[in-house]
């Protein structure tokens, strides 16, 4: 295929993959539907949890022998939906070029498979095998950093992985993708992709700008029963504005931000505490502001023309979070896995993929391969995939300087049964009341 | 049954005669040898491994539940989620009766106006149900928007106020169930109400009886059997019904299957999640019971005694 058919199927792909960026995360409406399907087998491991502890042998073997030896033939690699480029062949038959690329160097078939809707419900079926020991059908999981992911490294169901098979990563990973506070020194996983969680208004339905946090507990702002509440985010973005590291909280600072969040209830501006469907909701005039993911309003925002749509950090900042790339153990093909991994640090790779999937990108010198690419696209003559290009390079939420990630956070780490209990006890009784 | 059966071949000469006695006294239980493997794989062991869970104790970060009799899980849920559990009992209650009363008219007109058409107006009751429910729900979002497709015009030509809402209010959960489970009240109704001899109403109007008087003594209680079956398969999903609130609901209509799912998916923390699950069902079987006690139509005569014809 020449570069400028290429670029074509590219171009469409760019268009499909912009309707992705939400459909990722609100694809499954229903995740939770999936809860009774599982329920039997969680419960059966939940059951067998007695004496389950044949699982966390693998670990323990350690990272070079597990990632030492020759890789096997293919990698089995569980991401998320249209989370990879895309492209079509002559013949229709849509592929993946950037794993095309991988197996003509390597020889190794990557079997990329989406099939993961939500945290929750990837773990909820992946657990029981993890912790019989007997899962083997994946090299690569991608999870959210967050509980699931506590619970995976605490238990050693994902392998420790090897520094020394990661140059590219290395050389290139982002400085938030480097040693993140949920993953000291990237011992477990690498960032795949990531995003910010913060607020979003419309400005037309809002009195004046919303700059600070209190102006989501403001009637007079915003209205009443017009706030949309992210429930599993609103504990660390409420704490990041209240000047709190949740890195470093504890039950206290849970506490207070416990406390704002009540008043914000009592308020009245708040409409619904829930997920992914709080951009429905957004879009179609149900609420005026809204705790949201920076790509979803983008997208509307950039590439659909909602013009009265705006994305802003308020004043005490957002909450940063990555999807991460594991290696489960039982894995059958670990030095295939570790080579997959790293092969998505190499900065020509990570600009395939952030061209497709526009999210935030753990891989330093994407922006500028970016915005070459636009100048290339500009002498070719499609002006239209160039202005893509160009909005997307010179987005600060997909490409944010060193100011604007001074504002961005983790969320708290989470690592204990009895924090998980007493953090659960702090914040839940909010969103369930 | 085998020595029955020998028992039988001793009395009488042929033996043979016995032996297939036995055998068809066998038939009913094989005929039901496959139902009664279904509810040991898929009702009687999961019922004991969720009870079994609920009284682990453990978490997902130590890696292991271990089962110690943890009766506080039990304890523990009953004073914390009290409220959810009222909210629940009170909405399924109120989705019920609501779809009683859409659906009593509505069979009774299939039922005895629906001549040859039947069959197909009950098929369109159930039409919108080949859709996945959770699509059906999710729509009711479009449909009842701030300024959706209903409540859009109307704001627009003044006749309801710019704040006027349904969604994220209990209104909209309770119309949602009451949508969504429409079909398990008016299919039992219909069984019941379509069984009913119109001769008895004719007799009735012979009898001097007005039409409301023939309904209130004839028609009545004999579909009572389908009211009990229709409020049962009702309330009892209802109750544990999770999306509509998730889908619909607001602040405050939280409901104990929310609480439920979200213990298990969010909060990784089984053996609660069991226990819930386990106080609901009992908080269920009790209401049923009750329910049963009171309005008991397993002889319909008894249940028209009862309405005082």
């Amino acid at each position: 295929m020449s570069e400028r058919e290429d670029r074509q199927t590219m171009d469409s792909a760019l268009q499909r993959a912009m309707g992705s960026r939400f459909s990722r995360r609100t694809v499954l409406k229903g995740a939770g539907m999936g809860a009774a399907g599982f329920s039997l087998a969680a419960f059966m491991a939940a059951c067998g949890g007695d004496g389950g502890g044949e699982g966390e042998g693998g670990a323990s073997t350690g990272p070079a022998e597990v990632f030492s030896g020759e890789p096997g033939d293919t990698v089995e690699f569980a991401n998320w939906p249209l989370y990879l480029d895309q492209a079509k062949d002559k013949d229709g038959n849509v592929f993946h070029p950037t794993l095309k690329l991988f197996k003509d160097e390597t020889g190794i078939d990557v079997n990329y498979e989406p099939v993961i809707q939500s945290n929750e419900e990837f773990f909820g079926k992946l657990r029981p095998e993890l912790q019989a020991g007997t899962q083997d059908d994946w090299d690569i999981i991608v999870i959210t950093n967050g509980r699931q992911f506590n619970v995976l490294t605490a238990n050693e169901w994902v392998y420790q992985l090897d520094p020394s098979l990661r140059p590219n990563f290395d050389s290139n990973a982002t400085s938030f993708a480097k040693d993140p506070t949920y993953d000291e020194g990237n011992k477990y996983s690498m960032a795949w992709q990531g995003g910010f969680t913060s607020i979003a208004y419309d400005t037309t339905k809002v009195n004046g700008e919303i700059t600070k946090l209190d102006d989501l507990a403001n009637p007079d702002k915003v209205g009443q029963n017009s706030v949309f509440m992210l429930k599993s985010d609103m504990p660390d973005f409420v704490m990041i504005n209240l000047g709190i590291d949740p890195a470093t909280s504890g039950p206290e600072e849970w506490k207070e931000a416990a406390a704002w969040l009540q008043m914000q209830k009592e308020s009245g501006t708040v409409r619904a505490y829930g997920a992914q469907e709080y951009i429905d909701e957004f879009v179609a005039g149900n609420t005026n502001a809204t705790m949201a993911w920076s790509g979803d309003v983008l997208y509307y925002k950039v590439w659909l023309g909602y013009s009265d749509f705006e994305f802003i950090f308020p004043e005490g900042g957002a909450l940063l979070w990555q999807d991460n790339m594991l290696v489960p153990v039982g894995a059958p093909n670990a030095p295939g896995a570790a080579q997959v991994m790293d092969w998505y640090f190499d900065p020509k790779i990570a600009t395939m993929v952030t061209e497709w999937v526009l999210y935030l990108s753990p891989v330093k010198g994407v922006q500028e391969r970016i915005l070459k690419d636009g100048d290339g696209a500009v002498e070719d003559g499609y002006k239209g995939y160039a202005t893509k290009l160009y909005n997307t390079a010179n987005n600060e939420f997909a490409f944010p300087n060193e100011e604007l990630l001074g504002q961005t956070q983790f969320g708290a780490n989470v690592t204990t049964d009895e924090a998980a209990g007493e953090w659960d006890n702090i914040f839940l009784p909010i969103s369930q009341g | 049954m085998a020595s029955e059966g020998a028992t039988l071949g001793e009395q009488e000469p042929a033996r043979g005669r016995g032996g297939w006695e036995a055998r068809r006294r066998r038939v009913p239980y094989w005929l039901m040898l496959p139902a009664a493997i279904f509810l040991l794989i898929l009702l009687v062991i999961p019922l004991f491994i969720l009870v079994y869970t609920s009284l682990q104790s453990g978490g997902v970060f130590s890696g292991d539940f271990a089962f110690t009799w943890n009766f506080s899980n039990y304890t523990d849920q009953l004073g914390q989620y009290q409220e959810q559990m009222l909210r629940s009992v009170v909405y399924a209650g109120l989705t019920t009766l609501l779809a009683l009363l859409l659906a009593y008219p509505m069979t009774y007109w299939i039922a005895f106006y629906g001549g040859r058409w039947k069959t197909s107006i009950l098929l369109l009751i159930l039409l919108p149900f080949f859709v996945s429910f959770v699509i059906r729900t999710v729509q009711w979002r479009f449909l009842l928007g701030d300024q959706g497709l209903i409540f859009g015009p109307l704001k627009d030509l003044g006749l309801l106020p710019d704040s006027f809402r349904v969604l994220a209010t209990p209104l909209a959960v309770i119309a949602g169930m009451t949508y969504n489970y429409l079909p398990f009240t008016a299919l039992p109704l219909y069984v019941a109400l379509e069984r009913i001899d119109e001769r008895l109403v004719e007799a009735a109007k012979d009898l001097y009886s007005s039409r409301y008087e023939a309904f209130r003594h004839v028609v009545w209680p004999l579909s009572l059997p389908g009211v009990f079956a229709a409020f049962l398969l009702t309330f009892v999903p209802a109750t544990g019904d999770y999306v509509n609130a998730s889908v619909l609901g607001g602040t405050n209509t939280t409901m104990i299957g929310n609480i439920i799912q979200e213990k298990f998916l969010q909060e990784l923390n089984y053996p609660e999640a069991a226990a819930l699950s386990v106080i609901l069902m009992i908080v269920m079987l009790i209401l049923a019971s009750i329910y049963a006690k009171v309005l008991g139509t397993e002889d319909s005569a008894l249940a028209a005694g009862a309405t005082g014809a």
